[in-house]
């Protein structure tokens, strides 16, 4: 971070007390009397808020204002649903050739396997949508919109099991300790809602079976940013944001009344010490307050018309579900939350593919469908970069036994296939093109790297310049090694 | 939401703004380090320059390096260029291409290219020229100059200054015309040191003893009372773990529970017998390798092993042993050298002297412990030590000697017996897949039937009711019925690949929801379910234990059903001996069933070695040593006359059934032994520790850190810009690293951990880069008084106690924090120093503040980490399925109120109510919290029932205090904040008070929901109306700015 930025910063932060609407004394003045330093800091020159934008950024007119990245926790497999093989059932059971595994690295749950036989998709595909993309049976839904999606079949990764390759895409490195993507948007573009935090996280159930692969609180904390900068999770149970709810025997006119009584002795305070955090303590337990009421209303759906929730599907109605959570995406999206993510669980699919697989579509496919065209019902999907993927994809070859029904997938790092939409990403196209085994990347390899490059470009951020001194380091979300926006998605 | 370390006062910098325009803004931030001074400080104003601009391409990294330029070294900066030109003429800007390169116009000439978004300032440029007309003075990074003991500055203010701390920090304030402020009052003195060396706040009484005592060593005396309380210890322990990255589960994937406390009470301990610090870095880094090495230095050596480690299936060992040696690496280089190795892991450091090479010379001493690079997920993966105590020793040797006793008589036993192959029998030779057909007319010899559910009695259709043979098995029922079997004499093998069919026909009129074939392998836990899923209760649906195979077959006609033995979860050796035929209503007949196999499904294990060898061989997962699998695994025309005896006794002993009678007896014995001698171990505790391999694993340079890329062999050593390291002639090991960091002419670990301590007080260190003292880092607030301490350190014997006992009873610290105008206008951060510190408490001093105050707190030090309230959810959104850690279960009574150093820190989902107030997450190191001020910390002290039931208590605390309401406000406020609350704030805790009581007279419901909240029992001799008043009222003092805080 430059000295001035840092100076510009604080100077924004204080602009906050004047949204408080809490009398916090002469400091709230400040930032009125400096409207050349609120225009250097803020594009839009909006008044600025809690979680204000860093002075500098965006550095260049953003496609996105939010982001929501639906996770599919565990690594799809891009055979079975995006990635549509033509050829695979003619060689069904032969082995994979040498000439495209190329003594590549394997996890240890097939490197002892004698034989790599190719396991077809049992499913079917069919080309969607004027661009007549192709879209395997399980994902119907989605298919719907296929125009509105650019569909990246080349999307690598070097790690090769599920926690250090979730904790890479989603905080640039292997090894826990640095800031989650959602955690630099909201460093780097703060929010545009007072009430809510910038960075909030859902972890919806999953129908598949019951083991699955674990999550970890680092893909959505700080690292070394500050904790402010940490997603919040939106809980289905219990307390939607921890310690939210005020205790039993405690209502609204009991807890102003404390807080009342608080901030009064806390200017009492601040006419001793003079120290300006007092004020800052002071105002944030008003937005405390506040969220108090805001979260609530974010989580009644019960104004959403019929039309709407039909989009979403079934479940839409039940809280805990993926449909309901990407509902409550687009109600967060509307309140102004910078990053929403969705971590949806178990898509490892080592055995039993055919059972599982399709009980994973059934809970997110509809949903999908349904929060694209809601966004672009409401005239939001231009704004909204929406991103689907996971850490990892799948092998063409069987692991365990293999027959026509059924089969099962070990981890593939060296293709996989996510999905963009929105923000000015192109609809309706396909980028890169992998070997006729999705074994190898041909064309136009994306990086996860890339994948985060991008979704910067998209929210205005150039990833190279969004740093953060540790360790004597400008730290970046994107790491030391070279990354580029996949241009040829952006329109 | 705002982060507190950016604290800048508004309204006076909006002053000194509109006074000095933007360019003084730039200055303005060294403007605090840089004082009144003239002259341009290479290490201070050049070097910085350099680093952050210059050296990613003209550094160290000689890969990187371009036109053969470096700045960090005086030779490579004046050396000639390829151009004949010099970048650096001393005395004449005007010749140094340097400055030519940066101050052109010509945008592809100038430096640094825009490509690399950086941009000298004009102050820069002006530095930089001024540093070269005055000569261009160079020397070597600050760190690396061993410190050199300082005499404190001599200054005019003697009345001011206590001890040499504060000779250095006055003449550091005359520089910019600064008065250091008044000593604070007695008690905001007394609660902050309390805070600051217990991490607990003063009781009343001893606020009051402290006043009452006005002897002039009244304050030091306190502190010495202080520094020998064992809540010393535990409050000093928290700071080093979360340094030592210490946690209580493995951190990576399962995140199962490991053992590591004892360690954690080891670090309490230490602090609180004020072990030299120099003991305590060697015992933590190599307390295992110290000769005769003692059971609490092994304990300590723990430190090594608090890493993040896994046991994911499909992970490579190799490429783990590299991350866990690398974070060891970069653990011990932060902590205790303050220095930036982990940029080194791929190529050469790009600002620091630290090759690659030298980074992987430093990671060759934390290459070679013998654990294993996949942890087993266990809560003691080896190596660890038993914690006995007592008689417990002796037990175990007891357990050992008679465990012995049976071995050697099993051997005996076997020695007597002679044995001999059988004749080959006619059996079939099974070396195709084939049907074995287990049921057919009859259930197989041995099987107990029996009918669960169903009414009637077992039914046996014969002729052309049957599918084969002459009979079928079939049942009319309602619900639930099934007809079943155990004990079959002969049970099927399960081998590799293996599938289970049996044969059903449904009647088409009367079809039953769903049927259902259950398999007896000891437990009923393998069931194949057809048709409604939801019909038949049993089993969790999608695991072996309720495997959905899909629609019912069709009714009217005989059906094969298949399922293979995988998928039952039934692992190749498995043996069935009862199955059960299923049905939730209608009618079912079943018949022919058994299993395609090739696995010969008579088992002459018992009478023939050659055929239970064969058995043996087809296992998966054969629980023979290694020994006899290797013995096994030979042809038998080659195996040794020792594999030969060893396959045949472990036959003879364990297999042979004509031997059995003799065996079984012995065995069954020493088995219970081993299990009972298991369960006792399990009861004393245990701790990681470390362990060196007898011969060490041999480190390499790796190819841009890829585990699997090799390049030259290293040995340990350390980089060349630090001391020598005196290697031994035998073989230099993590033993001698440690002595080498705490050797009197390391330039950094004294200083790094002193700045760490002065950081504890002052909420920052002289060195505000806690961990970076390298050419990144920031220069020094006060170099000489970091020197003094560092030098003073070492020649006390490293002594803590001795340290901390002087920055605490300091002029400097013991100053009012009021912010007063002059020095919030110069220093804003507080740099200098001019005021007392003031910041926002720690995670845990908040939390056991409250459960101090309220009188909640158990004081009981050490043992198993304690799971308080928590919300429910926390670790189950996160957590692996089959992770022991995946269901938080809180526990009760004394656990809920332990201070928070005992809480169980689960790395991947680590105490919301701690992380919230920026407690990190224990998976890497940290020297320094960030401390922000958010809204969800508001929502924690409010709302969390932890803080709610200290509110109930704290207010019942107030109430029993005095009979007057002013006098127990007075109370409260006085257990929180220390001093009496003045007439406003009475006047507004008592309208405050007014209201509550009002409102809980007429609406005594919402008063008992409150006081219910919390396990600790409600104080019934209080009305519960009243005790909900005061409990608010004291949930409002808990949230005061002034309790959240040190002042």
């Amino acid at each position: 971070m430059n000295p001035l930025h840092e100076r510009l910063h604080l100077l924004n932060r204080r602009h906050f007390f004047k949204s408080t609407g809490l009398a916090v004394g002469r400091i709230a003045l400040a930032g009125l009397m400096f409207p050349e330093l609120a225009r250097a800091a803020g594009a839009s020159g909006k008044s600025v808020r809690s979680h204000p934008v860093l002075p500098g950024l965006p550095h260049f007119a953003p496609k996105a204002k939010r982001l929501i990245y639906l996770f599919m926790n565990g690594g799809p497999s891009q055979i079975d649903l995006l990635d549509y093989k033509p050829g695979l059932p003619k060689i069904y059971d032969t082995d994979l050739p040498d000439s495209i595994r190329m003594g590549q690295r394997l996890t240890t749950m097939t490197s002892g396997q004698t034989r790599f036989p190719i396991a077809p998709s049992k499913y079917e595909f069919k080309q969607y949508g004027k661009s007549g993309i192709w879209f395997s049976e399980l994902i119907q839904h989605t298919a719907k919109v296929a125009d509105d999606l650019a569909i990246i079949k080349t999307v690598h990764t070097e790690a090769i099991n599920h926690d250090p390759a979730v904790t890479y895409i989603q905080t640039g490195n292997q090894i826990p300790g640095r800031p989650s993507l959602g955690s630099w948007l909201s460093y780097g573009l703060g929010s545009e809602c007072d009430d809510l935090p910038a960075f909030v996280v859902m972890t919806p159930r999953w129908s598949a079976k019951r083991d699955a692969q674990a999550l970890y609180q680092r893909l959505w904390e700080a690292g070394f940013l500050p904790t402010k900068h940490a997603g919040v999770a939106l809980r289905a149970k219990g307390d939607p944001v921890l310690y939210l709810n005020d205790p039993p025997g405690v209502d609204k006119e009991a807890r102003r009344d404390m807080l009342n009584a608080v901030s009064q002795l806390n200017q009492l305070e601040y006419a001793r010490l003079g120290d300006p955090e007092i004020n800052t303590r002071i105002a944030q337990y008003e937005m405390a307050f506040r969220m108090q009421s805001s979260v609530p209303d974010l989580t009644d759906i019960s104004k959403e018309s019929k039309a709407t929730l039909d989009l979403y599907g079934p479940e839409v109605t039940m809280p805990g579900t993926f449909a309901h959570s990407a509902l409550l995406a687009r109600r967060l999206a509307e309140r102004g939350v910078r990053c929403i993510e969705i971590f949806h669980r178990e898509w490892d699919h080592h055995g039993d593919l055919p059972r599982d697989l399709p009980l994973q579509c059934r809970d997110v496919d509809q949903a999908c469908y349904g929060l694209i065209t809601d966004l672009k019902n409401r005239g939001m999907l231009d704004e909204t970069l929406v991103v689907w993927g996971g850490e990892f994809g799948r092998t063409v070859y069987c692991q365990g036994k293999l027959s026509r029904e059924n089969y099962g997938r070990d981890h593939h790092p060296r293709c996989f296939t996510m999905w963009m939409a929105g923000a000015g990403v192109k609809g309706g196209m396909v980028h890169g093109e992998t070997d006729d085994f999705s074994y190898n990347i041909v064309k136009d390899p994306v990086h996860i790297r890339d994948i985060n490059a991008t979704i910067l470009q998209r929210m205005g951020i150039d990833h190279r310049r969004l740093t953060f001194k540790f360790q004597g380091l400008d730290q970046k979300l994107t790491g030391v090694e070279e990354a580029n926006p996949v241009q040829g998605i952006l329109a | 939401m705002a982060t507190r370390r950016e604290r800048v006062p508004r309204r006076r910098a909006h002053r000194w703004l509109r006074s000095a325009g933007a360019v003084v803004l730039f200055a303005g931030l060294s403007w605090s380090l840089r004082g009144a001074d003239a002259k341009v400080d290479f290490n201070r104003d050049v070097r910085p320059i350099f680093s952050d601009n210059c050296y990613t391409c003209h550094g160290p990294d000689g890969a990187k390096r371009k036109a053969g330029l470096r700045f960090d070294l005086k030779e490579g900066a004046l050396a000639k260029l390829k151009s004949d030109n010099f970048a650096i003429v001393p005395g004449d800007p005007s010749k140094s291409a340097l400055i030519q390169r940066i101050t052109t116009k010509d945008e592809d000439d100038r430096m640094p290219p825009a490509k690399t978004g950086k941009h000298l300032t004009e102050a820069q440029v002006a530095t930089l020229k001024r540093w070269i007309a005055e000569g261009a003075e160079w020397k070597p990074h600050w760190a690396f100059i061993p410190p050199e003991h300082q005499s404190p500055p001599v200054v005019k203010e003697k009345r001011w200054a206590r001890n040499p701390i504060d000779g250095f920090i006055l003449a550091r304030l005359q520089k910019d015309r600064l008065k250091p402020s008044p000593e604070a009052d007695k008690v905001t003195l007394i609660r902050r040191v309390t805070f600051d060396l217990t991490g607990l706040p003063p009781t009343p009484a001893e606020v009051d003893a402290f006043l009452a005592d006005h002897k002039p060593d009244a304050y030091d005396r306190m502190v010495d009372r202080l520094l020998a309380s064992p809540r010393y210890g535990e409050h000093e322990a928290r700071y080093w773990l979360d340094a030592a990255r210490y946690g209580d589960t493995h951190g990576l994937h399962l995140d199962n529970e490991r053992s590591m406390w004892p360690y954690r009470d080891w670090v309490v301990a230490a602090f609180n017998r004020n072990e030299r610090f120099d003991q305590f870095t060697i015992e933590q880094l190599a307390g295992d390798l110290l000769p005769d090495a003692t059971r609490e230095q092994k304990i300590a050596s723990g430190f090594n092993r608090c890493n993040v480690s896994t046991s994911e299936g499909g992970a490579i060992d190799e490429e783990f042993y590299v991350r866990y040696a690398v974070d060891r690496t970069e653990t011990m280089a932060t902590v205790w050298m303050g220095l930036t190795v982990g940029c080194a892991v791929c190529h050469d450091h790009k600002y620091d002297p630290i090759s690659q090479k030298e980074f992987y010379r430093l990671y060759a001493f934390f290459n070679n412990f013998t654990e294993k690079a996949m942890d087993g997920n266990a809560l003691l993966p080896p190596p660890t030590l038993r914690l006995t105590a007592g008689e417990q020793d002796k037990k175990l040797s007891d357990f050992s000697a008679r465990i012995a006793e049976l071995d050697r008589r099993i051997i005996e036993e076997v020695a007597k017996f002679s044995y001999t192959e059988p004749a080959q029998t006619n059996a079939a030779v099974w070396t195709n897949r084939a049907e074995y057909v287990w049921v057919e007319d009859d259930f197989p010899p041995g099987a107990i039937a029996q009918i669960n559910g169903g009414t009637a009695e077992l039914q046996l259709v014969e002729g052309a009711a049957a599918f084969s043979g002459k009979r079928a098995l079939r049942r009319t029922d309602k619900g639930l019925a099934q007809d079943f079997f155990t004990g079959a004499s002969q049970p099927l093998i399960v081998g590799m690949g293996d599938a289970l069919f049996a044969h059903v026909f449904l009647a088409p009129d009367d079809p039953p929801k769903a049927i259902m074939l259950q398999f007896h392998t000891g437990d009923w836990l393998h069931r194949a379910n057809w048709g409604d899923p939801d019909a038949i209760a049993y089993g969790e649906k999608n695991t072996t234990t309720k495997l959905l195979l899909g629609d019912l077959p069709k009714p009217g006609q005989w059906t094969r059903l298949e399922v293979d033995v995988e998928k039952l979860g039934l692992k190749p050796g498995a043996k069935i001996d009862g199955l059960a035929f299923t049905q939730f209503g209608g009618t079912v007949s079943w018949d022919k069933a058994g299993i395609v196999t090739a696995t010969e499904q008579e088992d002459r294990s018992g009478v023939s070695q050659l055929a239970w060898e064969k058995r043996e061989k087809a296992k998966e997962n054969s629980t023979l040593s290694q020994e006899l699998k290797d013995a096994l695994k030979a042809a038998p025309e080659k195996r040794t006359p020792q594999q030969d005896k060893a396959l045949r006794d472990y036959f003879v002993a364990n297999i042979y059934a004509p031997a059995r009678s003799t065996f079984e007896p012995l065995q069954s014995e020493l088995k219970d032994l081993k299990k009972e001698r298991q369960k006792f171990e399990d009861s004393i505790p245990a701790t990681l520790v470390s362990e060196e391999m007898a011969k060490p694993r041999g480190s390499f340079v790796l190819k841009r850190g890829q585990y699997d890329q090799p390049a030259d062999r290293v040995e340990p050593g350390v980089p060349a810009v630090l001391p020598l390291l005196k290697a031994r002639s035998d073989a230099t090991n993590r033993l001698d690293l440690a002595r080498w960091l705490v050797s009197l002419d390391h330039p950094l670990t004294a200083r790094v951990t002193m700045n760490r301590f002065w950081q504890q007080f002052f909420g920052m260190g002289l060195v505000k880069t806690a961990a970076d003292f390298g050419s990144q880092g920031e220069w020094p607030s006060h170099p000489e008084l970091l020197d003094w301490l560092a030098t003073e350190f070492m020649q006390s014997g490293w002594d803590v106690k001795h340290m901390l006992r002087l920055i605490v009873t300091s002029a400097t610290y013991r100053q009012s924090s009021r912010v007063a105008e002059p020095s919030l206008r110069v220093d804003p951060q507080n740099c200098l120093l001019a005021r007392g510190p003031r910041f926002r408490l720690d995670a845990e001093m908040i939390r056991d503040q409250a459960l101090y105050t309220s009188g909640l707190l158990i004081e009981k030090m050490g043992g198993h980490a304690v799971k308080p309230y928590q919300p429910p959810g926390i670790w189950e959104a996160v957590g692996y399925t089959t992770s022991n850690t995946a269901k938080f279960e809180q526990e009760h009574g004394e656990a809920l109120w332990r201070r928070s150093l005992y809480t169980f820190w689960k790395r991947t989902a680590p105490p919301p109510y701690l992380t919230t107030f920026d407690a990190p997450s224990r998976e890497k190191f940290c020297v320094r919290r960030e401390r922000t001020d958010t809204p969800l910390q508001a929502l924690v002290t409010m709302n969390d029932p932890c803080y709610v039931e200290a509110a109930r208590h704290l207010g019942a605390r107030m109430m029993e205090h005095d009979a007057k309401e002013a006098r127990r406000l007075d109370y409260g406020f006085r257990l929180l904040t220390a001093r009496h609350p003045n007439s406003r704030e009475q006047r507004i805790l008592q309208t405050l008070l007014d209201k509550y009581e009002a409102k809980y007279r007429q609406n005594p419901d919402a008063a008992k929901g409150l006081i219910a909240v919390g396990e600790s029992p409600v104080n019934d001799k209080l009305n519960a109306s009243e005790l909900a008043a005061w409990t608010m009222v004291a949930s409002s003092l808990l949230n005061l700015d002034e309790t959240l805080n040190k002042n």
